[in-house]
């Protein structure tokens, strides 16, 4: 019973959150953004030096949902967590038997699905504008180009942006948890923003304590590796949507997949260390 | 105040503790992580921290991790033209570096990158010192192969993410074919080249003329006799060339009539069906060559 209510109240917090996030200017401005900048990459190919057109575009979308998906998911969940603080309503609602956890897990559950909008919102754009490439160039090429088969695996689109959606998650969890002991919202965001670069570039640090000497300095670039997920995994918009030599394993993915939850997870339950000893 | 209820020693407490959660975390998804990471990274084009530097330095650390790295690639090569058009040498060297390490996969960056490193940057240089009157021959010879060099150095590493791309073995040839004038070891990259699935058909015509132009008659004439009955009767293989050739290589070896090389009669296909998707020379050549 205790569960079941327990599960009622995050969904309740959750679902304010999200209706709250959608009705911001900053998120539907963005996803605007996002999709001019996805429909309008055909323009931006003739400054394409070297990859295919459909190949262009696809990095063009991938890295527009990656770029503005970060923005989105930490500053988001940094003015959702906020304006509960500033309008006091977070006091409130404290007050009733709302344990500081679901709350957090409310908030988080919200802006992950404003996430699930935008990643949505992208992927299907970038689905269409492909398709639609896809087909102005069957037809200059004519019927013998459609012999090998279809030329985009649109399937793998909808990997790419699950995927990311994962990588939001541990970010939105990331700029809670960071949000659990500032006070303001550039801080949260500020310091966000510093984690996304190191989580994104931890790997580079790995690479290069795998040739170092033992000692300190290796030591410690082996703690960072360890203390940073490692996003570079969900970047793996190469290997995917087009026929490639080294294909990606359903395994592999599924593996990210479980390695993201298990992040977001443990710094939701970090932020809950450091929230239920602050005082609001 | 007990000492562990300082506030100093209590905040000092807390992030030990998220330190520890992190590291055990860290070490609990490993064994996760380290599989799917080995695909992933197979997948990759490596990324090193000499990247990043020259990326901070334009200011596009966000948009290099965020996979706009292909187009971000693109705005600096039109960036590294207008350096090349300053014929700013230094910079002109960090700027196809960058670009090449933010995207490696178009060979084009790397073929005109190696291009003006290895043929203009001579010209800026000798120009400095006095121009080609002024300058002694010997200066000339080594300007032209410390560049060389340093072009050679990132065609090699275009080899590393493109070991099959015939182009490539072609460009390190006619550097050291139409700079260095090196034909031993401009013959050595057009044999390599011609070796290649995408090879175009005049790169193994090349190496058979370096090889006469050397004065190794006989292993031309072999090498020719071979090609002739190795290639694919299309238009593009020009058969023909070949086999007016191997005529002269036979007189110049005064081979004797009954030994001359009988080439099969077979007819000539219209559609080059085999025909690599190039086999004219580069556009951006820079001297003629021996076809």
């Amino acid at each position: 019973m205790k569960i079941l209510d327990s599960y009622t109240r995050i969904r309740l917090i959750a679902g304010t959150t999200f209706l709250e996030a959608v009705r911001q200017k900053f998120f539907n401005s963005l996803l605007l953004i996002s999709i001019a900048l996805v429909g309008s990459s055909t323009f931006f190919q003739q400054f394409d030096f070297g990859t295919g057109e459909l190949k262009f575009v696809t990095d063009f979308g991938f890295g527009a949902l990656f770029f503005f998906g970060s923005i989105l998911s930490i500053t988001a969940t940094t003015q959702l967590f906020f304006n509960e603080m500033e309008n006091r309503t977070a006091l409130t609602m404290l007050a009733k038997p709302v344990y500081k956890l679901e709350f957090l897990a409310g908030k988080f559950l919200g802006a992950h699905l404003l996430m699930l909008c935008f990643t949505l919102v992208i992927t299907l754009v970038l689905t269409a504008i492909l398709y639609w490439r896809e087909m102005v160039l069957l037809e200059h090429l004519g019927p013998e180009a459609t012999l090998d088969g279809p030329l985009i695996r649109y399937g793998d689109i909808f990997i790419f942006g699950f995927l990311q959606w994962i990588k939001f998650g541990i970010l939105a969890a990331i700029t809670l948890f960071v949000a659990s002991f500032s006070n303001t919202n550039l801080y949260t965001i500020v310091v966000s923003f510093f984690m996304l670069i190191i989580c994104q570039l931890q790997y580079i640090a790995r690479d290069a304590y795998s040739g170092m000497e033992a000692g300190w300095e290796r030591f410690l670039v082996q703690g960072l590796g360890l203390i940073f997920p490692n996003f570079q995994m969900f970047n793996i918009g190469d290997q995917l949507v087009f026929d490639v030599e080294k294909v990606i394993p359903a395994s592999a993915i599924l593996q990210i997949a479980v390695y993201g939850l298990i992040y977001t997870v443990a710094f939701i339950l970090l932020a809950q260390l450091n929230f239920r000893r602050r005082e609001i | 105040m007990k000492l562990y209820e300082y506030p100093l020693l209590l905040r000092l407490s807390r992030i030990l503790t998220v330190v520890l959660a992190l590291l055990v975390l860290g070490l609990i998804t490993r064994p996760i992580e380290e599989p799917a990471w080995q695909v992933v990274k197979a997948g990759q084009p490596e990324m090193n921290l000499e990247a990043i530097e020259g990326a901070l330095g334009q200011g596009l650390v966000v948009g290099v991790l965020g996979g706009f790295r292909a187009i971000l690639a693109d705005f600096l090569w039109i960036r590294t033209n207008t350096i090349w058009e300053r014929r700013d040498r230094v910079k002109l060297d960090a700027m196809v570096r960058l670009v090449t390490t933010l995207d490696p996969r178009p060979e084009f960056f790397w073929i005109n990158g190696s291009r003006m490193i290895a043929y203009d940057v001579p010209n800026w240089r000798i120009r400095e010192e006095g121009g080609y009157d002024a300058v002694p021959e010997v200066r000339q010879q080594a300007i032209d192969l410390e560049q060389a060099e340093q072009a050679f150095d990132l065609v090699d590493q275009a080899l590393d993410f493109h070991p099959d791309e015939a182009k490539l073995y072609l460009e390190k040839g006619q550097i050291y074919l139409n700079r260095l004038k090196d034909d031993a070891n401009a013959a050595k990259w057009f044999l390599k080249a011609s070796q290649q699935d995408d090879a175009p058909y005049f790169a193994a015509r090349i190496y058979a003329e370096l090889l006469r132009k050397q004065g190794l008659n006989a292993e031309a004439y072999a090498f020719l006799k071979q090609l002739h009955t190795e290639l694919p009767n299309v238009p593009f293989a020009q058969k023909d060339i070949i086999l007016e050739r191997i005529r002269e290589l036979e007189n110049t070896l005064e081979i004797p009539f009954w030994k001359r090389f009988q080439a099969e009669r077979e007819p000539v296909l219209e559609t080059p069906h085999q025909a690599p998707a190039f086999d004219t020379p580069e556009p951006h050549d820079h001297e003629g060559h021996a076809h």
